[in-house]
């Protein structure tokens, strides 16, 4: 099969598979189905605060996993549904922001500085215009990137890395993640260190499971799903707990919306902002293209860049940054978005997932099987099909989808969303509590499961209490036993040489990059 | 966060990550960093996890090392830390009730029954098989709410209920093959 020829399978993969229900007796597929049900459910998920894409995500993998089981059929409805709610979670958050100040997500933060100033001013309707539309042309041009890039970088790799350097690229992808990963390099190190001890627990190549302490409890290891729902979801919930229960004390109101939603977005005022979500989309895109940078740096740099550009240049009248400019609302929103696409050009051409969403796009091909993310993903062979690069591109169909739908249905879901900052987050996020212990339960069936992702809820709780990102942990959680594996066969490779990772100028340029992002990062703190 | 905070997080680590390269893993592991068997030289299983105890150890260092001067107090992560510490023992208790309600119901049972029943046998049966996951669902989003609350009210027992409901629409009556909680452990 040629090039073409796989862009092809991917897309009927999509459209073709298996059917759903037929509509004028014409089949429907399952994908497109799921791929549109995530969508919605993520702007659901993004627009209301508390929640967001990665706790969907983890409540909604194992019922997936159940519905479709373990066969290769089910990957692209599974993965197309995950990948539906990382797009609609992300322009699911600025609704809250623009409405009521309150971000629905991290990375809209910066949407509240001017979205929240607009609609005050009684221009609610056109700042949620802007954020659509900026969020949507951002996910866009990430995606064309995506599917430009990862197929190359993939190739780029099996061609000039061999076993010492491919272990080198994990040593240094770790190194960059816990250098630019939260405010300190000391704390990246910690937290991508633990992950690794964890992951190292119960394994090993001996007939004694290593670090087991010899317990029975300890000496099949930790299940993966465990420790990435318990870092991320169980941790972060008692954290939101813990600050709700601190907002009740300090007696903090609760948002209002406001009472006149103005005229809407015009032509002119699109093309105005063009060259601003423009310059953002690619800021967002190189910076989402980099392991562990996501996208709330990304909206914080594509809005202090606009905001520079603008103080320059804008008219005497026109509002600044932070006092209701449209172009704030664009810059963050495009920057944001645009991280989406290009994070996972490391998951899908490197196997190195570099944010929660792609940790849960990893998560579910390792439990359904049949799709191993990395460089073998993009073997174009033409003697025989390659299934894993038909996944490939169906899973970039299944993103233009989502993206279709953000252009045609999205902003008009994402406007009428704006009654779910209402719901109190301290009652919903027991039951997120709940509900993802139980999903950890009916995938592990075993009590010891929901104890580990307890255990690790309380590290990972303890972690946001201490200022350390617990996304380091993570992806140290998962790269770990890929990084041990290379480095064994790299080691028997070069015949026991100790030096293996030095001995090739590539894999010794990696390893020198590794020190310096790890020193360029102690300078920054 | 203080600097006296952030100085006992860094020692704390690295004594962790000392502790770790001395004494866990030379004694929990059965080969060493380099093995040669038979002539053949390979990675031992300790190589992975000195590694990790090194990223911890010099993560530990350099926090501890670190001249930036971080903001913070110490009153907001102590509240935190009470509240998160009652919240787990709420969760925890939750799931002690999952795990022995649905037994206990049968022991009951069985104390007026003309013919003893067995919870193993019934752990896929209504209504047998939610007992547990009911009441110990509830205990923990009530009692979670009625935590931040400050206060039990009708609102949080009623979500409580309708979270659990919920969960069985969504996990156990579409499924066959699924357990809820605790039922796969007996």
């Amino acid at each position: 099969m040629d090039a073409l020829g796989y862009v092809w399978a991917g897309i009927l993969a999509v459209f073709q598979g298996p059917e759903a229900f037929a509509l004028l007796g014409i089949g429907v597929s399952i994908t497109l189905i799921m791929v549109i049900s995530g969508f919605v459910l993520g702007i659901i998920v993004g627009a209301t605060p508390g929640l967001g894409g990665p706790i969907a995500m983890a409540i909604a993998l194992p019922i997936l996993i159940s519905a479709f089981g373990f066969t290769p059929d089910a990957l692209l409805p599974v993965m197309g549904f995950l990948i539906g709610i990382m797009k609609g979670a992300t322009i699911g958050g600025a609704v809250p922001a623009i409405l009521f100040n309150t971000p629905g997500t991290p990375d809209s933060y910066m949407t509240t500085l001017d979205g929240f100033p607009m609609a005050q001013r009684g221009e609610a309707r056109k700042a949620l215009r802007i954020a659509h539309f900026s969020s949507a042309s951002g996910d866009t041009f990430s995606d064309i990137v995506l599917i430009v890039c990862a197929p190359s970088l993939a190739l780029l790799v099996e061609a000039y890395l061999d076993l010492p350097e491919k272990t080198a690229l994990l040593i240094l992808s770790l190194s960059f993640i816990a250098a630019v990963v939260g405010g300190s390099v000391g704390k990246g190190l910690i937290s991508a260190g633990l992950g690794l001890l964890a992951v190292y627990v119960g394994t090993g190549e001996d007939f004694y499971p290593r670090l087991s302490m010899g317990t029975d409890v300890l000496n099949r290891g930790f299940p993966i799903a465990t420790a990435v729902l318990g870092v991320l979801i169980v941790g972060a919930v008692f954290h939101q707990m813990a600050l709700a229960h601190a907002d009740r004390i300090r007696s903090v109101t609760r948002p209002t919306a406001p009472a006149e939603m103005g005229a809407s977005l015009e032509w002119p005022q699109i093309r105005r902002l063009l060259p601003v979500i423009a310059r953002s989309a690619v800021a967002g895109t190189v910076i989402g293209a980099l392991p562990g940078i996501g996208s709330t740096l990304a909206a914080t740099i594509g809005y202090a860049t606009a905001k520079a550009r603008y103080a320059r240049r804008k008219a005497p009248g026109d509002p600044a940054f932070g006092d209701g400019a449209p172009e704030g609302i664009a810059a963050t929103e495009a920057a944001n978005s645009s991280v989406s696409g290009a994070n996972l050009i490391p998951v899908l051409s490197l196997g190195i997932p570099g944010n929660t969403a792609a940790v849960f796009l990893i998560l579910a091909a390792e439990s359904i099987g049949g799709f191993n993310p990395g460089p073998s993903v993009f073997k174009f062979s033409t003697d025989s099909v390659n299934p894993e690069l038909v996944i490939a591109f169906g899973l970039f169909t299944c993103m233009f989808v989502a993206n279709l739908m953000n252009w045609t249905i999205g902003g008009v879901i994402m406007r009428s969303m704006g009654f779910l900052v209402r719901i109190p987050k301290h009652q919903l996020l027991p039951v997120v509590l709940v509900l993802t212990l139980t999903a950890i339960y009916v995938q592990e069936t075993r009590m010891e499961a929901v104890w580990f992702t307890i255990a690790f809820g309380v590290l990972g709780f303890g972690m946001r209490l201490l200022d350390i990102s617990p996304l380091p942990f993570v992806i140290a959680f998962i790269l770990g036993g890929k990084l041990e594996d290379s480095a064994r066969q790299a080691f028997a490779a070069t015949g026991g040489d100790a030096w293996f990772l030095f001995t090739s100028p590539i894999a010794a340029t990696f390893m020198a990059l590794s020190v310096l992002v790890v020193i360029l990062g102690l300078r920054r703190t | 966060m203080t600097r006296q905070s952030q100085i006992a997080l860094g020692l704390g680590c690295a004594a962790f990550a000392v502790l770790t390269l001395a004494v866990w893993i030379p004694l929990d592991t059965d080969t060493g960093l380099i093995e040669t068997v038979r002539r053949r030289t390979a990675i031992g299983d300790a190589f992975a996890p000195t590694l990790a105890a090194g990223f911890i150890l010099i993560g530990g260092l350099l926090t501890a090392l670190s001249r930036a001067v971080p903001g913070g107090t110490e009153d907001a992560p102590r509240r935190a830390l009470r509240f998160g510490a009652i919240m787990l023992a709420i969760l925890i208790g939750g799931f002690f009730i999952a795990l022995y309600a649905g037994p206990i119901a049968v022991a009951l049972y069985n104390l007026g029954a003309a013919e003893p029943l067995e919870y193993r046998l019934l752990r896929g049966s209504f209504p047998w098989k939610y007992i547990g996951f009911v009441l110990g669902g509830i205990f923990a989003i009530t009692g979670s709410i009625a935590l931040a609350e400050g206060r039990l009210t009708r609102r949080a027992v009623l979500i409580g209920i309708g979270g659990v409901l919920g969960m069985i629409v969504l996990f156990d009556i579409p499924f066959d093959d699924l357990l809820l909680p605790p039922n796969g452990d007996y």
